[in-house]
C-alpha cells in the first residue's frame, strides 16, 4: 500500500484497564445523578425544566467522555477530533433550523384535534 | 385510442382568453406580481442560455479538432474573468430574491376585511363552507370579484394541496392543522381549483370549480344556497340530493353498479330494506334489522352509516369511508335517504343522472 | 526516463481483470473494485431498465385526458415505483458505485480502495435493497409516492400494503450508499501515491470526493426517519401522524434533509465526469481547475442548507421560507462558475465531435435548462404557483435525468474502451447521442409549458386542454428510448465484436490511460507516476494503435 504518511496509524494504543475501570465507575457515578435528580420537583423553585436541563447536562458530560477515551479521540489525530465536532455542528443545524420552523408554525395547530388520540382514550374509558 | 387522440388535437380550439405562451390567463390581483417575477426570470434565463449555447456552438465549429495532434495552449485560469462570473451571477441572484420575497409576501398577508371560507379536504372531495351564510358548497366555491377571500383550511385525512392556477395561488391543506390563503379574483367566470399535494387513488380526480360571480349578486346566491333545502318537501329532496350532496361520495360510490373503494349505490336500498348485507365482522343487516333490534328500521342504520362509517364496514371493502358528523344537517341526511329510495327515477342504467336540482330532466 | 515501448512490454495484455480468474463466484464474492464497478454497472443498468419501462408506462397512459392504460392505482403505483427505483437504485449509485469504484482507484493511482471487502458488501446490500422493493411489489405495492409523505403512507387503510418492505429496501440502499461513501472518503486520503497531491487530482475525483462526504453526512438522516416511519406504520406510535398529536411537516423536513443533497449526490459526480469529457475531448488544459474543484465542495456544503425550498407551499413558515430562499440561490452561483469554466475550456481547443464529447455537450446544454429554470423554483412568489405541478416535474429531470444520467451514460461511453477493451461503433453512437438529446428536450420541455400553465404532477388523469403537450411529451419519451435501445445494442455489440481498444483511444492525461486496456489485475504493474491531468501536449497520435503515445521527446512528468 502506498500511504503518503505511515507515522500517523496508531491502532492499538494501549490504556489501562484500571484506567478504563475507573473512566466506567464515573459513568455509573453520573447515571446515579441522573436518576437522584429525576426525584426531585423542581416547580418549587419555579423552574419546571431543572429537571430535563440537569439530566441533559449530565448527558452530555458523559458522552463527551465516552467520546475521549472509550472512543480514544483523547488520543487521536486532531484531524478526527475535527470531524467529530464538525458533525456535531452539523447535527445542530439540522435540529435548530427543522425547529425553528416548527415552533413559528406552532399557533396554526388545532388544539386537541387528534382524532386517534381521543379514539383511544374513548376506548380506555369504555373498559373501565 | 389514435382516432380519440386525432380528435381532441384537432378539436383543441384554444379558449379566447388564453394566457400567455408561458403562463395561464391571469385572473386575481397577486397574478400581476408574479408573472411580472416570471418575466424577469424568463429574460435572465434567455440571456444566460443564449450566451450559454453560442459560446458553445461557436467554439465547437471554430475549434473542431482538425488533426489528432493538434496541441492547445488556451490560458489554463483568469482570476479577475472567473471572480466576474461569480460575482456578477450573485448581485442578480439577489435582485430575483428581493423581488421574489416581496410579492411572496403580498401573498402571504391578508388584507384587513377578508371575506372568509372554511375549507375542508377529503378524499376525495373538497367541501366549502361559508359561515356569514351558513351556506355549504360541495366540489365548487362561488365568491364574489373584487372582494379579498380568505381560505381558512383544514384537512380531515391526509395532505392536500389548493391550487387555483389562474389565480397563481397555493397552499398545502394538512390536517390537526390551520392553513390559508387569499385571493381576489379580478375577473368573472369560471376558474381550475386543482388538489395537487399527492392524496392516494383518486387524487387526480380531487377537483373543484370556482365561479367568480358579480358583488351584487353574490348575498343573494349565498342566501338560496344556504337556504335552498330548508323549505323543499320530501318529493323535492331526491333531485337535490343527487345534484347537490352526492358529489361527495362519487369518487368512491358509483351508481351504475361497479363497485369502487366503496359499494356501488345503484340497488343499496333494495338491498338494505331486506337487510342484505354482510359486514367484514360476520354479522348479517337482517339480525340488526326489525323489531326489538339495535337500528329497527332501514333508514337509522343509513343514517349511521353517514355519521359513524366505522361501525358497520360492508365485507370485501376496507373501510376508508370518513365520518360526515357535523358536515351534514339532518334535513340532508333525510335528503340522503330519500334519494337512495329513489334513485331508479334519478339515473338512468349507465349510472348518469337524468334529473337537475329543481327535478326537471337533463338534457 | 521511461520510454512508451518499455511500458507496453511490462504490462501484458492477455491479463487482465476480466478473465484472471474464472468462473461466476470469482465475479460474486471478488474484492476487485474494478469486478465490483462492472457488477454495479451491470445491476444499476438492468434497474435503469426496469424504471424505464414504468416511464413509457405513465407517458404511453397520459396520452389521453382519462387515461390510456392503467386505473388510477395502478397509474399511482407507477409513479411510485418509477421515482423509488430510478432514485435509490439508479441515479444515487450510478456514477460513484458504478463508474466511481472502476475509475477512482485508477485514477488516483492505487491498488484498490481502502476497503475492499466493505466495498463487495455494499454491492451485496444493493442487491438485497434490490430484492425488498421487488417483495414490496410482491405485498400489496407501494402508491404512495418515493417521498413516502406521511400520514398518507403511515395510513394502513388507503396506502397499499408493500410500503414497509419499500421502506426497508430504500434504507438498505441507504447503507449501500454510505459504505461507498466512506470507502471513496478513506481511499482519496489515504491510498494516493507520492507526487498524487490534492490538487493534482482529476476534477471527477474532486466531484466524487465531495460526493461521498454528502453521502456519509446525509444517508444517516433518511435512515432515522424511514425507521421512524416504519415503527410508526407498524405500531402507531404518533410522530409524524397528526391524528396522534405528530406532524406531517416534521417528516417533510426530515425527508429533504436528506433528499436535497441526494440531488448533489446525483449531479456532483456527474459534473466530475463531465469536467473530464470536455477537457480530455478538447485537448486543452481544464480552465480554472481550483474554481471547478472548490465549487464541488461548495456545493455539497451548501447543498445541507437548503432542504426547505421543497416546502414554500408545504405549510412551512414565512419566516424559514425566507431563509431557505436565500440559502439556496447561493446553490446557483458555483453551478454557474462550472459551466463557465467548461466554456472557456473549449475556447481555443482541439474539439473531437465524438459520442462521449456529444454526451459532454449535451449535459451543458440540458444542465443549462436544468439549473436556470431552478431559479423560478427558488424564488419564493413564482414558486407558490409552480410549486407540484409538471414544471418541478420537468425541472428536476432536466437536472436527474438530462444532466446527471446524461453525464454517468457520457462517462460510460469515455470508460468503455478502459473498461471493455472493446471499441464501439463511433457512427451509432453519436446517432443514439443525437436521438437521446433531442427525444429528453422534447419530452421534458412541453413538461414546463404545461406545468406552468397548470397541470399539477401525479395526475392519472387530467383537463383535456393538456393533451396536445402531454401527446408531444410522449413522442419525445419515443424518441428517447429508442436511442438507449440503440446504445444498449451497440455496447452489448461492441463486447463480443468490437474493434480491441488501444490503451489510450481519446488521448487522456489521467493515470487510468496509462494502464492497459482493459487494465490488469492489480492496476498497475509498477507505480504510474503523476504529473498535471490536464496537460495534453506530451502526447501523440499513433496511427497504428489508433491511440495516444508518450510523445518521445517529452520530459516525463514526476522527473
Amino acid at each position: 500500500m502506498s500511504n503518503t504518511d505511515h507515522n500517523h496509524i496508531e491502532v492499538g494504543h494501549a490504556v489501562p484497564i484500571k484506567f478504563l475501570t475507573a473512566i466506567c465507575c464515573l459513568l455509573l457515578f453520573l447515571t446515579a445523578v441522573t436518576v437522584w435528580v429525576s426525584r426531585y420537583d423542581f416547580n418549587e423553585i419555579n423552574i419546571a425544566e431543572m429537571g430535563i436541563i440537569m439530566a441533559l447536562f449530565v448527558a452530555t458530560v458523559k458522552a463527551t467522555i465516552v467520546g475521549l477515551y472509550f472512543m480514544h479521540l483523547r488520543w487521536d489525530r486532531p484531524f478526527i477530533g475535527f470531524i467529530f465536532i464538525g458533525s456535531i455542528l452539523f447535527v445542530v443545524l439540522f435540529i435548530s433550523l427543522a425547529l425553528t420552523d416548527t415552533m413559528e408554525y406552532q399557533p396554526e395547530i388545532i388544539p386537541g384535534d387528534t382524532p386517534a388520540v381521543t379514539a383511544a382514550m374513548d376506548k380506555l374509558k369504555e373498559s373501565r | 385510442m389514435i382516432e380519440t387522440i386525432l380528435y381532441s388535437l384537432l378539436s383543441n380550439v384554444p379558449p379566447t382568453d388564453n394566457g400567455t405562451f408561458w403562463l395561464p390567463r391571469s385572473a386575481s390581483t397577486v397574478a400581476e406580481n408574479i408573472d411580472f417575477t416570471f418575466e424577469l426570470i424568463n429574460w435572465i434565463c434567455y440571456f444566460f442560455f443564449a450566451v450559454i449555447v453560442v459560446a458553445m456552438v461557436l467554439f465547437c465549429i471554430k475549434y473542431r479538432r482538425k488533426s489528432p495532434n493538434m496541441t492547445c495552449d488556451g490560458p489554463t485560469h483568469n482570476t479577475a474573468l472567473e471572480l466576474t462570473w461569480t460575482i456578477a451571477p450573485l448581485l442578480l441572484v439577489v435582485v430575483i430574491f428581493t423581488v421574489g420575497m416581496r410579492g411572496y409576501l403580498d401573498l402571504r398577508e391578508a388584507p384587513e376585511g377578508c371575506y372568509e371560507v372554511q375549507v375542508t379536504g377529503q378524499k376525495w372531495s373538497w367541501t366549502f363552507n361559508h359561515p356569514e351564510f351558513g351556506a355549504t358548497q360541495v366540489g365548487e366555491l362561488t365568491v364574489p370579484v373584487g372582494k379579498p377571500v380568505r381560505l381558512l383550511m383544514t384537512s380531515n385525512d391526509v395532505l392536500h394541496s389548493v391550487w387555483i392556477p389562474d389565480f397563481r395561488v397555493k397552499m398545502d391543506v394538512i390536517p390537526g392543522r390551520y392553513t390559508s390563503l387569499w385571493f381576489e379574483a379580478t375577473k368573472v367566470g369560471d376558474y381550475q381549483l386543482n388538489c395537487t399535494e399527492y392524496c392516494g387513488k383518486d387524487h387526480s380526480k380531487m377537483l373543484a370549480k370556482v365561479h367568480v360571480i358579480p358583488v351584487d349578486e353574490f348575498d343573494a346566491t349565498m342566501i338560496k344556497l344556504a337556504s335552498e333545502y330548508e323549505d323543499m318537501s320530501r318529493a323535492e329532496l331526491p333531485a337535490y340530493a343527487i345534484n347537490r350532496l352526492y358529489n361527495r361520495c362519487v369518487s368512491c360510490h358509483s351508481l351504475d353498479g361497479s363497485s369502487g373503494t366503496g359499494p356501488s349505490f345503484n340497488g343499496l336500498w333494495d338491498r338494505v330494506k331486506v337487510g342484505q348485507v354482510k359486514f367484514t365482522s360476520g354479522e348479517a343487516l337482517s339480525s340488526l334489522l326489525g323489531d326489538a333490534t339495535e337500528y329497527g328500521e332501514p333508514e337509522n342504520y343509513i343514517r349511521e352509516s353517514i355519521l359513524n362509517p366505522q361501525k358497520h364496514i360492508v365485507q370485501g371493502y376496507l373501510g376508508s369511508m370518513p365520518s360526515f358528523q357535523g358536515q351534514l344537517k339532518e334535513k340532508q341526511i333525510t335528503a340522503m335517504i330519500e334519494m337512495f329510495k329513489h334513485l331508479d327515477e334519478l339515473t338512468d342504467a349507465n349510472g348518469n343522472i337524468t334529473v337537475n336540482k329543481d327535478g326537471t330532466p337533463t338534457e | 526516463m521511461i520510454t512508451t515501448e518499455a511500458k507496453h512490454d511490462n504490462l501484458s495484455m492477455s491479463d487482465n481483470y476480466l478473465n484472471h480468474t474464472k468462473g461466476i463466484k470469482s465475479w460474486l464474492f471478488t474484492l476487485d473494485h474494478k469486478r465490483i464497478g462492472m457488477m454495479y454497472l451491470i445491476c444499476i443498468l438492468l434497474a435503469f431498465l426496469l424504471g424505464g419501462i414504468f416511464a413509457m408506462l405513465i407517458r404511453f397512459h397520459l396520452l389521453t385526458p382519462d387515461g390510456a392504460l392503467m386505473t388510477q392505482d395502478q397509474y399511482n403505483q407507477a409513479f411510485t415505483v418509477h421515482g423509488a427505483v430510478m432514485v435509490f437504485l439508479v441515479i444515487i449509485p450510478a456514477v460513484p458505485a458504478a463508474l466511481g469504484n472502476f475509475v477512482l482507484p485508477i485514477m488516483l493511482g492505487a491498488k484498490d480502495v481502502a476497503f475492499p471487502r466493505l466495498n463487495l458488501f455494499s454491492w451485496w446490500l444493493w442487491i438485497l435493497g434490490l430484492v425488498f422493493f421487488l417483495i414490496s411489489l410482491g405485498t400489496g405495492g407501494v402508491d404512495t409516492g418515493w417521498t413516502f409523505y406521511t400520514p398518507y403512507s403511515i395510513d394502513k387503510a388507503s396506502s397499499m400494503g408493500g410500503v414497509i418492505p419499500a421502506l426497508i429496501g430504500a434504507f438498505v440502499l441507504g447503507f449501500s450508499s454510505i459504505f461507498t461513501g466512506m470507502n471513496f472518503i478513506v481511499t482519496i486520503h489515504r491510498l494516493r501515491p507520492v507526487g498524487m497531491t490534492w490538487f493534482r487530482m482529476p476534477l471527477f475525483l474532486w466531484g466524487t470526493y465531495a460526493t461521498a462526504i454528502i453521502q456519509v453526512l446525509a444517508t444517516p438522516v433518511i435512515g432515522i426517519t424511514l425507521l421512524l416511519l416504519i415503527v410508526e406504520r407498524s405500531f402507531g406510535i404518533g410522530i409524524f401522524d397528526p391524528a396522534l398529536g405528530g406532524d406531517p411537516v416534521l417528516y417533510q423536513h426530515f425527508f429533504w434533509f436528506y433528499s436535497h443533497p441526494a440531488v448533489y449526490i446525483m449531479i456532483l459526480p456527474a459534473m466530475g465526469i463531465v469536467s473530464e469529457l470536455i477537457a480530455v475531448h478538447s485537448h486543452r488544459h481544464i480552465f480554472g481547475y481550483k474554481f471547478i474543484a472548490y465549487s464541488s465542495i461548495a456545493i455539497a456544503m451548501f447543498g445541507f442548507l437548503v432542504w426547505g425550498h421543497h416546502m414554500f407551499t408545504s405549510g412551512q413558515s414565512q419566516l424559514v421560507n425566507i431563509i431557505f430562499s436565500l440559502i439556496t440561490f447561493s446553490v446557483s452561483i458555483p453551478s454557474a462558475i462550472k459551466v463557465f469554466n467548461w466554456l472557456a475550456t473549449l475556447y481555443k481547443g482541439s474539439i473531437s465531435l465524438n459520442t462521449p464529447m456529444l454526451y459532454g455537450l449535451s449535459f451543458i446544454f440540458i444542465f443549462g435548462i436544468g439549473g436556470l429554470t431552478g431559479l423560478y423554483c427558488a424564488t419564493l412568489n413564482t414558486d407558490v404557483h409552480l410549486h407540484d405541478s409538471y414544471f418541478i416535474v420537468a425541472h428536476f429531470h432536466y437536472v436527474m435525468m438530462g444532466s446527471a444520467l446524461i453525464g454517468f451514460i457520457g462517462g460510460i461511453h469515455h470508460w468503455w474502451p478502459k473498461m471493455t477493451g472493446k471499441m464501439y461503433n463511433e457512427a451509432w453512437g453519436r446517432f443514439a447521442c443525437v436521438l437521446v438529446f433531442v427525444g429528453f428536450n422534447v419530452t421534458f420541455f412541453t413538461q414546463f409549458m404545461m406545468g406552468s400553465r397548470g397541470m399539477p404532477r401525479r395526475y392519472a388523469t387530467y383537463q383535456p386542454e393538456f393533451q396536445t403537450y402531454h401527446v408531444i411529451s410522449t413522442i419525445g419519451s419515443t424518441i428517447m428510448a429508442l436511442g438507449f435501445v440503440i446504445t444498449a445494442i451497440y455496447l452489448l455489440h461492441s463486447v463480443f465484436k468490437g474493434k480491441k481498444a488501444p490503451r489510450n483511444p481519446w488521448g487522456g492525461r489521467s493515470l487510468e490511460w496509462q494502464c492497459s486496456s482493459p487494465p490488469p489485475w492489480d492496476n498497475f504493474a509498477e507505480q504510474p507516476e503523476v504529473g498535471d491531468c490536464y496537460d495534453f501536449s506530451v502526447l501523440v497520435w499513433n496511427e497504428e494503435e489508433q491511440g495516444y503515445d508518450w510523445r518521445k521527446d517529452a520530459v516525463h512528468p514526476g522527473e
